[in-house]
């Protein structure tokens, strides 16, 4: 199959790269083996759904240049089809968790024709308004518990459960999103050399030449809203069964929508790595800045205060983000 | 019939508060084709500003208004100086998420500064008092005042970007800051211009609505998406539509009152239980979404 | 209406390929295109010329469906692809390039032609073949890994041809492609203008104000004035015809050179 050996296919990226890629990829296997912190842990799990939301938001805002400010509707699709289902019909999550995909999809293309007429800030604005409308919605549905959420508890099964992801340990939780992780890379790796990824970055480029070479541009941006949409609510069926007590004001938010894009912004969107890059940077040090300067002597929202000035500093400085430095750096060197 | 009539009445009012929070936003964006996120935050300030400066001095709430108008020019400017401008040069994906940054920024410098906790505005000659309208309508006098005080501030805004030479200027960059360069006009002025009135217009909103409405620092990002909805309705760029817009989102922001009048009049069981209340926002929301898919301009927009 | 699509392969040859039949275009009250008709036939090279302002790339973008047409029939292969959307007409086989655009991305030459390649396939390394053999065919091969924005503008146009032939059209529409070229350039342009047109036989119709590129390559010259053709034939006859020369130079100019025109 063309596309499995694509996936499987990085020979485009220099060999240091791959070299490295391997290493940090080695590490990551071996993390728990290595002596960590509870709260590391917690880190590095955090960091990996993370990295996955971005690299979903990356197929459409990275590559595609359209700026999705609503991706936090997804999670909540994912996360609460898993909960409820789990809650109410013990449903298994790798059961579930398709069923997710398959709500984020249709939601994706019945919200998706309409909002890909616009465009730039509007575009945005219009993400922002549909998430919001979403979460609002759920906040008054008891079907889904309402502003409460659900609260799946893991008494009800026996731990480990690999059917309903419930474990004890967080080493399981680990290796589970672990496993997503590589595979959400080795896909996104296919996307950006399929057609649909040409097609988006041509879009991208200048829409009307896109068009001219026989790109429908509004179908195209819809079928890679909906891959990102899906790759969302995964890792948000993830979040239900990790975390076990969802409610909307803490999936849906917009806190959680402008994060994810701020994962793929800050590593570089419109690459592989970058993402991941900036899941790497922005989690620990979100995690670690809360930890330090939280709840110190009074002095509240001292570490969002100093996250709110990296990403004005990031966005004046150097918008292309760290693989874009990078890259930068890379041209030069060669001419 | 009365709910109807109050509803409807209350949502005017409010609402002619809410274009003069939106019309900072027009403007900026008008000029800079920018979406500050961080409006809401502007609004918030404004609302310290105005509390903190009645509660010092013991001044009159609304003859604070100069003061948070103030604030509210230098925090714009200082913004546009420190930071738009450079996130002006970058790719949009940069620019919405700097401003976000800002949002962020100055929401928890206020939760530091201020704490968590409600504040409002007791004092003043107005609190307490309200006129009988007729018709069942009782409006307190505090939002009566703020109404007024809010058209008011809405048409000297309005003579000074059409009456004066500088706010032709202004105009002149929002069309064509280029061509408005060829006639001597600097761009970069302009800007911080813009956001000069922006910010200041705003606390002047912000000023007038905590004498009835609560403040906390998280309250900016609700204003921020109402203002987007409204100058979505009213056509990005146009002052006028921000005013008639606003005037149309306030009564949207009525719905529950509307719909308990619906409720009475169809008497449909299921009516009463929806909690239109609680969705009462959703509704602006849903507003903006099918503005601009349905009439991208707006109202009155020559911007698209 | 239409055409039946028999005959002698001559006959086939000489059948039109794009029929554009009393086509009318308003921008609200301005009449850009007024009544225009003409037709062209497979592996013709017709140029299209005019002062600025007469309409010519409103007429291509009517043709290539960009803009809708206030009134008028355009036939393309047989279909009629009036009422079509601008992807659609490619997708039929009419590709066209544009006259100025900005290449703001970070794709490089080869990419950007396996975007034209893969119109018709599916397949990545289809793609790739196709574009690396286009490449070739245009002397484009050193620059296959450069960024297209970093490329001086004669390199670009190359590039932006080289998509369009990787649609593997019937027929390419060029938007003045030689505009703010060196005269080194305009010939290497011209030449992949000609190897498009005779080795891989795609009919050409090219906007130009370069009257020495079109003149020279063009079988057949349109002329547009004020959004009206006011002359159809030959570089020669059109180069004499006083309405064309009246168009450019003016009135004066011609009455003072009657003599030296047909």
């Amino acid at each position: 199959m063309e596309a499995l050996s694509s996936a499987l296919d990085f020979s485009d990226f220099p060999r240091l790269d791959m070299i490295i890629a391997g290493v940090l990829g080695g590490l990551l296997v071996i993390f728990p083996a290595t002596p960590h912190s509870a709260f590391a842990m917690a880190t590095m799990i955090q960091f990996l759904m993370f990295s996955l939301y971005g690299m979903g938001w990356n197929t459409i805002g990275g590559y595609g240049g359209q700026v999705d400010l609503g991706k936090a509707q997804y999670v909540g699709i994912g996360a609460f089809t898993t909960a409820v289902l789990m809650v109410r019909w013990d449903v298994p999550f790798w059961v579930s968790m398709p069923i997710g995909v398959c709500f984020a999809v249709i939601w994706s293309f019945i919200i998706g024709y309409p909002l890909f007429r616009l465009k730039g800030h509007y575009f945005a604005i219009a993400t922002i308004a549909t998430s919001l409308v979403l979460k609002d919605i759920f906040e008054v549905w008891d079907f889904v518990g309402a502003a409460c959420g659900i609260e799946i508890s893991p008494i009800k099964y026996n731990p480990p459960d690999f059917l309903h992801l419930i474990f004890k340990e967080d080493i399981y939780y680990y290796y589970v999103i672990l496993g997503f992780f590589f595979l959400g890379i080795l896909y996104v790796n296919w996307f950006r050399k399929s057609r649909l990824g040409f097609q988006l970055r041509s879009i991208k480029d200048n829409e009307e030449v896109a068009k001219s070479l026989g790109i429908n541009v509004h179908w195209a941006k819809i079928k890679t809203y909906a891959i990102a949409t899906s790759f969302v609510s995964v890792v948000g069926s993830f979040h239900a069964c990790y975390i076990k007590n969802i409610e909307p004001e803490d999936t849906m938010s917009l806190d959680i929508s402008i994060l994810i894009a701020l994962m793929a912004m800050l590593g570089g969107a419109g690459s592989l790595w970058g993402p991941i890059i900036g899941a790497g940077v922005l989690i620990p040090l979100k995690s670690y800045l809360k930890e330090w300067l939280g709840a110190r002597a009074g002095l509240i929202g001292i570490d969002l205060i100093v996250y709110g000035a990296i990403i004005m500093l990031v966005s004046a400085v150097e918008p292309r983000g760290i693989w874009g430095i990078v890259e930068k750096v890379r041209r030069r060197k060669r001419n | 019939m009365d709910i109807l009539v109050s509803s409807l009445f209350a949502g005017l009012l409010i609402g002619m508060v809410l274009a003069m929070v939106a019309l900072g936003l027009t403007i900026i964006f008008g000029v800079m084709e920018i979406v500050n996120f961080a409006h809401g935050e502007f609004l918030m300030v404004g609302m310290y500003t105005g509390l903190l400066t009645a509660q010092a001095t013991g001044m009159e709430p609304l003859l604070t208004l100069p003061v948070a108008a103030a604030a509210g020019f230098l925090l714009g400017i200082i913004c546009y100086f420190g930071f738009v401008k450079f996130v002006i040069r970058g790719p949009m994906v940069a620019q919405l998420l700097g401003t976000f940054g800002l949002m962020i920024f100055l929401r928890n410098l206020a939760l530091l500064f201020f704490g968590a906790e409600d504040r409002a505005i007791h004092q003043g000659i107005l609190v307490g008092k309200s006129f009988n309208i007729g018709m069942g309508v009782i409006a307190p006098a505090t939002k009566l005042a703020a109404a007024a005080l809010s058209v008011i501030a809405f048409w000297a805004v309005w003579l000074v970007i059409n009456r004066t030479k500088i706010g032709k200027a202004l105009t002149a960059t929002s069309l064509n800051p280029q061509g408005a360069r060829y006639m001597g006009i600097s761009t970069e002025r302009m800007n911080a211009l813009a956001w000069g009135i922006g910010g200041g217009t705003v606390t002047i909103a912000g000023a007038l609505l905590v004498n009835f409405w609560s403040v906390n620092p998280f309250m900016g990002l609700l204003f921020t998406m109402i203002a987007f909805a409204i100058v979505a309705l009213g056509g990005f760029g146009s002052v006028s539509g921000a005013f008639f817009a606003g005037l149309a989102v306030g009564v949207i922001t009525e719905i529950p009152g509307i719909w308990d009048f619906l409720t009475y009049i169809f008497n449909f069981g299921w009516m009463a239980d929806v909690p239109m209340t609680s969705l009462k926002y959703m509704w602006v929301y849903l507003a903006y979404f099918v503005i601009m898919i349905v009439r991208p301009r707006g109202l009155f927009g020559w911007k698209r | 209406m239409g055409y039946c699509g028999e005959g002698a392969p001559e006959k086939a040859k000489l059948m039109a390929l794009l029929e554009v039949h009393n086509l009318t275009k308003y921008f609200g009250g301005l009449k850009a295109n007024e009544d225009i008709s003409f037709s062209i036939k497979k592996e013709e090279l017709v140029g299209l010329i005019g002062p600025n302002g007469a309409g010519k790339t409103t007429l291509f973008n009517c043709i290539a469906g960009l803009y809708p047409v206030s009134s008028g029939k355009i036939i393309f292969s047989g279909h009629d692809i009036t009422a079509l959307k601008d992807y659609e007409v490619a997708r039929l086989g009419l590709a066209r390039t544009f006259q100025v655009y900005v290449a703001s991305g970070d794709m490089t030459v080869v990419e950007n032609i396996m975007v034209g390649c893969f119109m018709r396939t599916r397949s990545r390394s289809q793609a790739k073949t196709r574009a690396e053999q286009i490449m070739k065919d245009f002397k484009l091969h050193d620059l296959s890994d450069y960024i297209l924005s970093e490329l001086p503008v004669a390199s670009q146009k190359q590039v932006a041809i080289a998509a369009a032939v990787g649609t593997d059209p019937k027929m390419l529409l060029l938007d003045e492609v030689a505009a703010g070229l060196n005269p080194s350039e305009i010939e290497d342009i011209m030449a992949t203008i000609q190897h498009i047109h005779y080795n891989m036989e795609i009919t050409v119709m090219l906007i130009e104000h370069v009257m020495e590129l079109v003149m020279k390559i063009s079988d057949r010259v349109i002329v547009l004035d004020s959004g009206q053709k006011i002359a159809d034939g030959n570089p020669e006859t059109i180069a004499r015809d006083p309405n064309v020369v009246k168009a450019y130079l003016g009135e004066r100019y011609v009455h003072e050179h009657a003599g030296e025109l047909t």
